[in-house]
């Protein structure tokens, strides 16, 4: 692990639990059922979500506990297989857990139906995906306001909303545009927008640069940079150490299990170092 | 998401996806396409069939009543008749007369129908109907005297060998000779031509059922055998000012005194009016226009099913855009609606195409029978309501398969 992320993780090497505080230790190991206290965006408690694959029970993740503040800027790495992107899934509300506890926002979210989590989704969490998933035939515009469509917000106010949107990642010359009509890190910024128009709690993205050239990269990670420092909680998976290492936290996965979680990365990354 | 957001929303993907396909989607909508057009062909030409009746039932003496023996629609065989028919007494002369003098009513006389060749120098035409009547035969039936005269009295009493004839048939067997005082043989007997006539259009009297002659009643009943129990009837006009109801009253009250009929005892005659001929002519048209809705609903049934097939293409290659609305909040309400919006696009586009493919070849059918049909606009309505119907009936399994994917899967889809 410490190769990939090119620094040791002390806290893993005492053998204690991976936490890397106190207080997040005690977010998660407070009682089952407790509501975390308002600063804590995101609480796992013994997270575990099994696959059935043709009679074999894959154990994507086997007890994964974390704690993220509001205003965390957190990288999510780990090898294939390691259970980031299902984790991902069940932060984003998009998968339930097969056990364990996931609060969002003080919203025990884990037990939830198909329908709530459709609003939680549409209320506090903004997506942003590898492959950018923008709706091809609809305009940068119509983007933006999809969320605000399935929120019930009225045409007026979405337009004005979604343009707004537009205009902080500078795209308001672009609104009426079609997504094959816009360069990759252009369709980056309109997914950006659309994840944000919401207002959501947390900024998801999954890989957000694994289809961008590494100028571009830099163009994208300037954005969420911006946005995490204007106090935007930012969760972010990526395989890259250098795309990890502009977030300010380093969650690493192995085998279902949270293995390390580091601040150094980010110290690193800050004083220029990644 | 709101419902009037939800069908701008959605009625815009539908005509987009439209647009990008437009042969697809011609080939899908085809079936409803047929289907509504045949159902609006076909009303068209009933309407107009039906306002036709109308029409000429009414110009050709509104108010007439026919008192039969019996009443029925098909032909009996009149060597095995069934035994109520047996029973009843056939219609009196003396009937019509006692009848005649009603205050309710201006004339009563005894006719009858027979169906017989019309011969000339042997030339012989095709075998038609035959009144036995009288002079006052256009003022219960219709039409007109062309020219010539109407029989004399002496005529009628004395049953005299004398002929109106249809002026077509003249036309048909004199040109442009005089037929007036020609001698002609209807039905194998001689009658002299002293008048012609020309029938109140209706273009509903087949060929084999126009009027080929007037002779006196006298004449028939003496020289040709009616058949008693569906040749033979009375021929009722109303007085003016009086109701067809009041005078079928009074002819019902006066019939069964004649007839000693006891109160329990249920009518040994049938009185037909307007009303009954029209109520026949409305369920034999209302059966053939159920028979062609039953055959195009099977066009409609197989334009539904292209539907079905199209809509679960269009979900499984819009797979990753369901995964992305539902990760920006698509509930699966949300889904649902937009797939079934869609279909019912489709399908409501498809019906507006086939309401005006109808009314084009429905008015061409009406052009080519001289019928004037007019176009009730609730047909349209309900037509395009069907298509829209099919769409959603036929889109909810797609719609429901799309709505219930699952977003993670939905999203990893390529």
């Amino acid at each position: 692990m410490s190769e990939i992320l090119g620094v040791g993780s002390d806290l893993t090497t005492t053998g204690e639990h991976p936490m890397s505080t106190t207080a997040e230790r005690k977010a998660v190991v407070q009682e089952p059922g407790a509501t975390p206290g308002k600063e804590w965006v995101i609480v796992t408690r013994g997270l575990k979500r099994e696959y059935d694959m043709g009679g074999e029970v894959v154990r994507a993740l086997r007890g994964v506990d974390l704690a993220i503040r509001r205003n965390e800027y957190v990288a999510i790495m780990g090898p294939s297989g390691s259970g980031k992107s299902t984790l991902m899934n069940l932060i984003g509300c998009l998968d339930t857990p097969n056990g364990g506890e996931y609060w969002l926002n003080g919203m025990l979210v884990s037990t939830m139906s198909d329908d709530a989590l459709a609003r939680v989704r549409n209320k506090e969490i903004g997506f942003v995906f590898q492959t950018f998933n923008l709706l091809p035939r609809a305009t940068a515009l119509h983007n933006v306001e999809l969320p605000l469509v399935y929120a019930g917000i009225s045409s007026d106010e979405r337009k004005r909303r979604a343009k707004a949107a537009l205009a902080s990642v500078q795209l308001d010359n672009r609104m009426h545009h079609r997504p094959n009509e816009l360069s990759g890190g252009q369709r980056q910024r309109v997914a950006i927008a659309r994840a944000l128009v919401n207002e959501p709690s947390i900024l998801l993205a999954d890989e957000p640069t694994g289809n961008l050239d590494s100028a571009t990269s830099t163009e994208i990670m300037k954005v969420f940079e911006q946005l995490a420092s204007g106090g935007q909680t930012v969760i972010m998976v990526t395989h890259e150490p250098d795309i990890a290492a502009h977030a300010r936290r380093v969650v690493v996965l192995r085998d279902g299990l949270v293995a390390t979680d580091d601040r150094r990365a980010a110290f690193k990354a800050q004083m220029g170092l990644a | 998401m709101r419902l009037g957001d939800q069908l701008r929303e959605n009625v815009g993907i539908a005509l987009e996806t439209l647009r990008a396909s437009k042969l697809r989607s011609a080939l899908t909508v085809l079936g409803v396409v047929i289907g509504i057009a045949t159902v609006m062909a076909m009303a068209t030409l009933i309407n107009g069939v039906q306002q036709q009746i109308v029409r000429t039932i009414e110009s050709a003496g509104p108010t007439t009543i026919y008192m039969f023996k019996v009443f029925s629609q098909t032909p009996l065989n009149p060597d095995a008749l069934p035994a109520w028919v047996r029973i009843r007494p056939d219609v009196q002369p003396r009937e019509a007369e006692r009848l005649a003098r009603l205050p309710e009513i201006s004339y009563a006389s005894p006719w009858a129908i027979k169906v017989g060749r019309v011969e000339y120098n042997g030339v012989r035409l095709q075998p038609n109907r035959i009144y036995g009547a009288d002079d006052r035969f256009t003022e219960v039936i219709g039409g007109e005297l062309v020219i010539g005269r109407w029989f004399t009295r002496q005529e009628l009493l004395g049953g005299a060998n004398v002929v109106v004839l249809n002026e077509s048939y003249a036309r048909r067997l004199f040109g442009r000779e005089n037929p007036i005082d020609k001698v002609v043989r209807l039905g194998g007997r001689p009658a002299t031509i002293i008048g012609l006539y020309a029938p109140a259009a209706n273009i509903f009297d087949p060929p084999s059922a126009e009027t080929a002659a007037i002779i006196p009643f006298r004449m028939m009943d003496t020289q040709y055998d009616i058949n008693r129990t569906q040749e033979l009837f009375i021929a009722i006009k109303p007085r003016a000012g009086v109701t067809v109801e009041a005078a079928q009253e009074a002819v019902t009250i006066a019939m069964r005194e004649m007839r000693r009929l006891r109160p329990a005892d249920k009518n040994n005659f049938e009185l037909i009016t307007q009303a009954q001929i029209l109520d026949v002519f409305n369920r034999l048209t209302g059966a053939f226009f159920l028979v062609m809705v039953a055959l195009s609903s099977v066009g409609l049934l197989v334009g539904g099913i292209g539907v079905m097939a199209i809509m679960m293409v269009s979900v499984t290659s819009r797979t990753r855009e369901i995964g992305v609305r539902k990760a920006l909040g698509a509930s699966r309400r949300d889904i649902l609606l937009q797939f079934l919006i869609e279909a019912a696009t489709l399908t409501g586009i498809g019906g507006l195409l086939g309401v005006l493919t109808g009314l084009v070849v429905g008015r061409l059918v009406t052009l080519f029978v001289k019928v004037d049909a007019p176009v009730p606009l609730s047909y349209t309505l309900v037509a395009v309501g069907v298509s829209i119907g099919i769409g959603v009936t036929f889109g909810m399994i797609p719609a429901r398969r799309a709505a219930r994917m699952d977003p993670v899967e939905a999203l990893r889809y390529e």
